[in-house]
């Protein structure tokens, strides 16, 4: 179903953009609805068992063993969800290097999604490692072994979530204080502003080169487990893949999140932008299948991959996960459909995400008869993780002006953080005060 | 074309083209630390494991539990004796045995690390806790260690193992007795203790020479007349003899270059001295704060008209 809605110039008059203007905050829900609070329970309950995990054993805990010493702890909440948390890295390369000024306005839902995707991957990995005591070492650079891809990874992405990434999102916190605080507030916080805006270009440069490294490094990491990976996908290309991988995970993860959020919070849809977006995880998911294969080829495992067994059924549904959203995001009509949209999006997150699973845990074979299969605390664990960075998101875009919305609508209140879970009667007059006028079109993506 | 730089700008350019250029001059330099064929230093030590003299008496396991503190890991015997089922975090030697279906005899294995010339879990280890010493042994250091288990992971061989059911996990592997023994003169526990011969401790270079003269004593006795570990994973510190074929008792079928060698052929030319990473700073910065000037005279514009602060 085409929606295809006239652009226009918004009030300030910039660029010719649709719907979306500019990041405005979810007013008209009850902070913890049900959902939330499923999630934020999940959350409690992983969180209860990673602390237990902390003061007992690793071994009985999870379903580890010395042939699959990695769990899904590592392999999925670091190795295969930061490539999901890897918008701000695809979609800020876009936007500030390439200078596609649509995706700004979707920057904010991609840098809070990437945070917390961050955040909750490093949560995991701290409560996996074993002797976590010993982790200071990451400060001192002595002890540093500068070839291992795990140092790497163990310190450039802590570096990059706690320093960039949050650097990055502290505009949308201040402009929270900027308009619900008092007067000095206000004057503090323009006094400031100059300051951070002459940061702001360093500090993303740095954004963009630290993802960049430990990205491919998540890769490189596999390089050293040699024969023990299926040859279709053990490659000295699996750095570069592994970014690539994370480009289009990113890229796709963003057009999920907003299509679902804008659908579940009834807001209109920004068809220029989405197309934009569209083209951009078709291009992306085209350079990772040509690396892909021409990579195969190069190596000659071109005859493996059709050799119809188990681990070329695998291959075969990777690459047409990722092969059908490159294809059907070339032609314009379901580039404006957001409900293909959404398909081809969930579909490259899918292969991405497949893309990186697999080397880790279900093409790796080493010598002996092993397996592994995550142990039940080990999975609610990870759900545990997941379900804290929904929450987090939930609570980010009512709080916080994170979803691209239309400009006119807002009066530039937040929701106010006390005295909000339940309804009372101040809350619900204020929700009356904040409610969209009268007469605003529904979401385009229920028709 | 004519390309309007600031001062700045062009000197990110040349950092970025200067950063290029000693990445291709240093590349030939990068593979020094990791050799595709590593060569031993000349005081390398070995042990050489015959599997035709091996009795399968198992001495060196207690042997080795003795001298490296280690418990008896009876599980499987009921509390009695020390009866692990292959290398564990109580057990950092093993003797195996193969037998082929249907033909009498058996064929002993020693496992245990095989201190290779260039080893992939020394290479990934992030803080150095596993480290190769003097004359080749590779030890671990508990003080360093972050229980990443990445050298698990890495070794081709399956050796290092942790401290699963431990909320202080160690690490546990053969460290060749350096510690223990080693550093006070003495030869390994298992080689002393051995009462046949099977496995005998010496020079990496005299060992080779010794394992070349039984071959060539007897060459049909040893499979494809050749010393495993001469070139596996580029070399490695334990020689193995063996009458059956080398996969049949558990020793992995590796090519001659060492996977450290593999794993940095690449990112040891784009990380050196972080060359990649300022040139890319170089390449993206330029562009962004291109992009960025331009989008702050925008800002400035919008916010007059708006009275609000722009959204970043």
């Amino acid at each position: 179903m085409r929606t295809r809605t006239p652009p226009s110039r918004d009030t300030a008059g910039t660029t010719l953009i649709n719907h979306w203007q500019r990041g405005v905050p979810v007013s008209h829900e009850r902070v913890f609805t049900p959902t939330l609070i499923f999630f934020g329970v999940l959350a409690l309950i992983g969180f209860t068992l990673a602390f237990i995990r902390f003061v007992s054993p690793l071994g009985p805990f999870s379903g580890m063993n010395d042939a699959y010493a990695w769990g899904i702890w590592k392999t999925f909440n670091v190795m295969t969800l930061t490539a999901l948390g890897s918008g701000p890295l695809a979609l800020g390369i876009a936007a500030w290097v390439f200078n596609r000024q649509k995706l700004h306005v979707v920057m904010r839902a991609a840098l809070v999604s990437g945070f917390l995707f961050y955040a909750t991957g490093l949560i995991a990995l701290g409560f996996d490692v074993g002797r976590p005591w010993n982790f200071y070492s990451a400060i001192l650079p002595w002890r540093w072994n500068a070839e291992s891809a795990m140092l790497e990874i163990s310190i450039c992405m802590p570096l990059y979530c706690a320093l960039f990434l949050s650097f990055e999102i502290l505009p949308l916190v201040l402009e929270r204080f900027y308009y619900t605080g008092s007067e000095k507030t206000r004057a503090m916080l323009v006094r400031v502003s100059p300051y951070l805006r002459r940061m702001y270009p360093f500090m993303i440069i740095g954004a963009y080169v630290i993802p960049l490294m430990h990205q491919s490094s998540l890769g490189g990491l596999l390089l050293l487990a040699g024969t023990k990976i299926n040859p279709l996908w053990q490659s000295p290309c699996m750095p570069l893949l592994y970014l690539l991988a994370a480009g289009l995970c990113g890229i796709g993860f963003v057009i999920f999140l907003l299509l679902i959020t804008c659908f579940r919070y009834s807001r209109t849809l920004d068809v220029g932008v989405l197309i934009e977006l569209g083209n951009l995880l078709s291009c992306a998911c085209l350079l990772f299948l040509a690396v892909r294969f021409v990579d195969l080829a190069w190596r000659g495992q071109l005859k493996l991959a059709f050799s119809l067994n188990r681990m070329s059924y695998l291959l075969f549904i990777e690459t047409a996960l990722i092969t059908i959203p490159a294809v059907v995001l070339r032609f314009k009509a379901p580039r404006e459909t957001p409900r293909t949209l959404l398909k081809m999006a969930t579909l490259a997150c899918l292969g991405g995400t497949l893309y990186r699973f697999i080397p880790t845990t279900i093409a790796f074979n080493p010598a002996r008869n092993a397996s592994y299969f995550p142990s039940l605390p080990e999975v609610i664990m990870t759900l545990g993780y997941i379900s804290l960075g929904i929450v987090g998101f939930g609570l980010a875009v009512k709080f916080f002006a994170v979803l691209p919305g239309d400009d006119h609508n807002w009066n530039h209140i937040f929701q106010p953080m006390g005295r909000i879970a339940w309804p009372t009667k101040w809350h619900s007059q204020w929700q009356k005060d904040a409610r969209k006028p009268k007469g605003e079109t529904p979401s385009l993506v229920s028709q | 074309m004519s390309i309007a730089l600031n001062r700045r700008q062009l000197l990110r350019g040349f950092a970025g083209i200067g950063g290029a250029l000693a990445a291709v001059s240093t590349s030939a330099e990068a593979t020094e630390e990791h050799p595709a064929h590593p060569v031993a230093p000349a005081d390398a030590i070995a042990m050489l494991f015959d599997n035709t003299i091996c009795t399968g008496c198992r001495a060196c396991m207690p042997a080795c539990n003795e001298a490296n503190g280690l418990p008896a890991d009876s599980l499987m015997s009921g509390g009695i004796w020390d009866m692990p089922s292959d290398l564990n975090s109580k057990t950092k030697n093993i003797i195996k045995v193969y037998e082929e279906p249907g033909e009498p005899g058996y064929a002993f294995v020693k496992k245990q690390c095989m201190h290779c010339l260039d080893p992939a879990c020394v290479s990934g280890c992030p803080f150095d806790a596993l480290k190769k010493n003097e004359w080749g042994a590779v030890t671990w250091t508990g003080s360093l260690c972050i229980g990443c288990r990445y050298c698990e992971v890495a070794c081709p061989f399956d050796v290092p193992k942790f401290e699963w059911d431990h909320w202080n996990p160690k690490v546990v592997k053969c460290e060749f007795c350096f510690d223990q023994r080693l550093t006070k003169g003495q030869e390994p526990a298992c080689t002393a203790v051995c009462p046949t011969g099977a496995v005998i401790f010496g020079k990496r270079t005299d060992l080779l020479a010794k394992a070349k003269e039984r071959i060539v004593d007897s060459p049909s006795k040893y499979f494809e007349q050749r010393v495993y570990g001469e070139h596996e994973a580029g070399g490695t510190q334990v020689l193995y003899l063996s009458n059956v074929a080398f996969e049949k008792i558990g020793l992995p079928k590796l090519a001659s270059t060492s996977l450290a060698h593999y794993a940095t052929k690449v990112t040891s030319v784009m990380y050196k001295w972080l060359t990649g990473p300022i040139l890319m700073a170089g390449v993206l910065g330029f562009a962004i704060k291109h992009n960025w000037d331009r989008h702050e005279a925008e800002r400035s514009e919008r916010e007059k008209k708006t009275g609000f602060p722009d959204q970043l």
